[in-house]
């Protein structure tokens, strides 16, 4: 057999390896490596312990006569540490499907990808594009088959087909609602307190888009692992549209300037004896 | 929390569930549809882990419809009963799924029936039944209250009677309830009961 | 029934830093070169960074049997499609590559943690910065490995670029020239060196710009 020459990849400083034994990683389809023992529930707790994947969040979306408004936070936290600022966590399946993000941040992100390939499919096969509900079936469908192996998704699938606006809220035990009020995440209490105070079918965009804002904001000021910037996203007939995104930290002074108070006792120099 | 409760009438059975989606503290939905309509003259009310209810529920659908194109008669509700916990049985040493069923039907030969099949897959046709933490209620107040040759109205008012007892005394009471009804004409949607609406939305 | 199996672990975790920053026209890579365990120092000159393709490089810390097996798939899916494109892969697909392999193992993962760095198709620094199981996002700079809780913080506090999600979108390319960036990336391997034992005894930076690549070292304290 013909050996190639690996040495450009090689690193610096070069480890001896056979790479014959990746053969079949390689060569093959892909397909999910499992461990080999008797405990997998244990392995799979104890390795995702160790790999510790980030956490926290608030999302929410909601159906009203203009179409779907999105919005999410973007921090991920891993115990009290705040691994990143700016996790984008409102995923762009195509231009006329978003996928909110919350729970493990690899699972929601490699499977909204996997969804988005599925759709563009569906499409070239059937010259027409999917609709909200099949789109989220398929993800449902998916998780369920992968339930109890440890993934962790709650997600919001919006967009806008032939029967207008849709929204679907999909989870990892396989749970699959219809509905046109959803919020997701560790923030999601606080979110709806202000989503449902502030909620009408007749919104115009512009004050859906502030609700959106106002709720992911409340939500960010009371759940420590919520915070960063608050994304906002619209879906009409014509496809989804970013409308803001906004540093929750200067959203807090644009909602509630600082005011001067008033110095009730001045403290003065007691005079020396 | 989930209470799905059904009994068999003098010519038709009815089934009760509530329509509650809840996660730990949050509900997410208060007008889900726990009970799916099998076939023509079918009903299948279920309770347990939402993904294995969905899952589970239209799987036995999509086999019964199976069945009725394959040979061109409709699966028996005896016939459908014995279906479902024989794929409960099966399921069982392997993955189970977590849901317990009320399935009620009508058939031309035998009249209304009523099966009481939970994750277990252990099956029994009663003349009342009920899961969930609804069902303590719901059970007594039927032993109570029921009868086997009930009208409509008088089984509806049993099921009110159900529905009034659980809001009042279940701490975790669900505030909505759906009602649906099988007999000679058919399976269908009896009515909503109703304490709050979910988003007030109709055109969407 | 007491347990059967010996209690062995499939992993172990090697220590070590890695830091990249993106700039207008370049991509600094660095990663401390001292492989640990517990408390023993296993070698003080060993390469976290690989060269994966013409424009992208990546550094990994975590458990280094894991990295070697991540490299080898890496290198040896860009082989494949050198040969089947005849082009090098670009760094956004080489991220990409990175995130599906990691995420393909899943149930099983890889103990590393990875920055890709290097230059996208219009020259531009890229950052991408991924988690263990395939989590991934483009980034100024970023911070991974056992000095990473050290570190981010003062390069957030000396670089913090506008966050790429804000709208109307601020310019998020770091201000600082090469030079100035290669002299951060040293300041924060001397500092966290100072308090991260898994962190020392050298330093080894890579530079991506439009004249290509090249290699620096730095010495860090040894104890």
């Amino acid at each position: 057999m013909m050996k190639i020459d690996f040495s450009g990849l090689d690193p610096y400083m070069p480890v001896k390896g056979n790479a014959e034994d990746l053969d079949d990683e390689i060569l093959a389809a892909p397909s999910f490596k499992l461990p080999v023992t008797v405990d997998f529930d244990g392995f799979q707790k104890a390795a995702v312990q160790m790999v510790k994947p980030a956490k926290g969040t608030t999302t929410l979306a909601f159906i009203f006569k203009d179409g779907v408004m999105v919005a999410a936070d973007s921090r991920a936290s891993m115990g009290g540490y705040i691994s990143s600022q700016s996790v984008k966590k409102i995923i762009e399946i195509n231009p006329y499907m978003l996928g909110t993000m919350a729970g493990g941040a690899a699972d929601c992100q490699f499977w909204h990808r996997n969804l988005g390939i599925k759709c563009r499919l569906h499409e070239l096969a059937n010259k027409r594009r999917i609709s909200v509900a099949g789109a989220s079936k398929l993800l449902a469908n998916i998780l369920y088959s992968y339930r109890g192996m440890g993934l962790s998704v709650g997600t919001m699938i919006a967009g806008w087909d032939e029967n207008g606006p849709g929204l679907y809220y999909v989870d990892s035990e396989g749970g699959r609602l219809k509905g046109t009020r959803f919020s997701v995440g560790s923030g999601s209490p606080y979110a709806y307190g202000v989503l449902d105070s502030g909620y009408r079918f007749d919104l115009s965009v512009e004050e859906a888009a502030e609700l959106a804002r106002r709720a992911i904001y409340h939500a960010t000021f009371r759940d420590g692992a919520s915070g960063g910037v608050a994304s906002v996203y619209h879906v009409g007939p014509s496809g989804w549209k970013k409308l803001s995104g906004d540093d929750v930290g200067e959203l807090h002074y644009s909602y509630y300037p600082v005011e001067p108070t008033a110095v009730e006792q001045e403290m003065a120099d007691v005079p020396i004896a | 929390m989930e209470s799905v409760f059904g009994l068999v009438g003098k010519d038709f059975a009815i089934v009760v569930a509530d329509s509650s989606a809840v996660h730990s503290i949050l509900v997410h939905k208060t007008n889900e549809d726990k009970i799916m309509v099998l076939d023509s003259h079918k009903l299948m009310g279920a309770s347990g882990e939402t993904g294995d209810r969905a899952q589970f529920t239209e799987y036995v659908q999509k086999n019964v419809a199976l069945y009725q194109f394959r040979n061109g008669i409709p699966l028996t509700t005896a016939a459908t009963a014995n279906f479902t916990r024989g794929e409960l049985a099966t399921a069982l040493r392997k993955n189970p799924y977590m849901v317990n069923i009320i399935l009620a039907g009508y058939d031309k030969d035998v009249g209304p029936s009523l099966y009481f099949i939970d994750y277990i897959a252990s099956l029994h046709k009663v003349d009342k039944a009920a899961f969930g933490y609804g069902s303590y209620f719901a059970l007594s107040m039927m032993d109570r209250h029921y009868r086997r040759d009930m009208s409509v109205e008088e089984a509806i008012e049993l099921v009110d009677k159900c529905i009034r007892e659980i809001r009042s005394r279940l701490v975790v009471a669900p505030p909505n309830f759906l009602i649906k009804i099988v007999d000679k004409d058919g399976a269908r949607e009896y009515g909503w009961r109703e304490s709050i609406k979910d988003a007030p939305v109709a055109a969407a | 029934m007491t347990k059967q199996q010996a209690n062995w672990s499939p992993y172990d975790n090697n220590g070590g830093t890695c830091v990249a920053i993106a700039g207008a026209d370049y991509c600094v890579i660095a990663a401390d070169t001292r492989m640990s365990t517990g408390y023993s120092i296993l070698t003080r000159d060993y390469s976290k960074i690989i060269q994966l393709a013409d424009k992208s490089v990546m550094a990994s810390s975590g458990f280094q049997a894991d990295v070697r097996a991540l490299q080898k798939v890496l290198a040896a899916r860009h082989l494949i499609y050198q040969h089947q494109h005849n082009k090098q892969m670009s760094c956004p697909a080489m991220a990409q590559l990175l995130s599906n392999t990691l995420y393909f193992k899943r149930f099983f993962p890889y103990y590393a943690f990875n920055v890709l760095g290097g230059l996208d198709s219009e020259g531009k620094g890229c950052v991408f910065t991924y988690d263990a199981v395939g989590s991934y996002e483009r980034v100024g700079y970023s911070a991974q490995g056992s000095g990473a809780t050290l570190i981010t913080p003062f390069l957030d506090n000396q670089l913090k670029s506008p966050s790429p999600l804000l709208l109307p979108a601020k310019d998020a390319v770091t201000p600082l020239s090469e030079i100035e960036a290669i002299d951060l990336v040293k300041t924060c391997f001397a500092s966290a060196t100072e308090r991260d034992i898994y962190t020392g005894d050298k330093v080894e930076m890579l530079v991506l710009n439009a004249s290509g690549i090249r290699r620096e070292f730095m010495e860090l304290r040894k104890d």
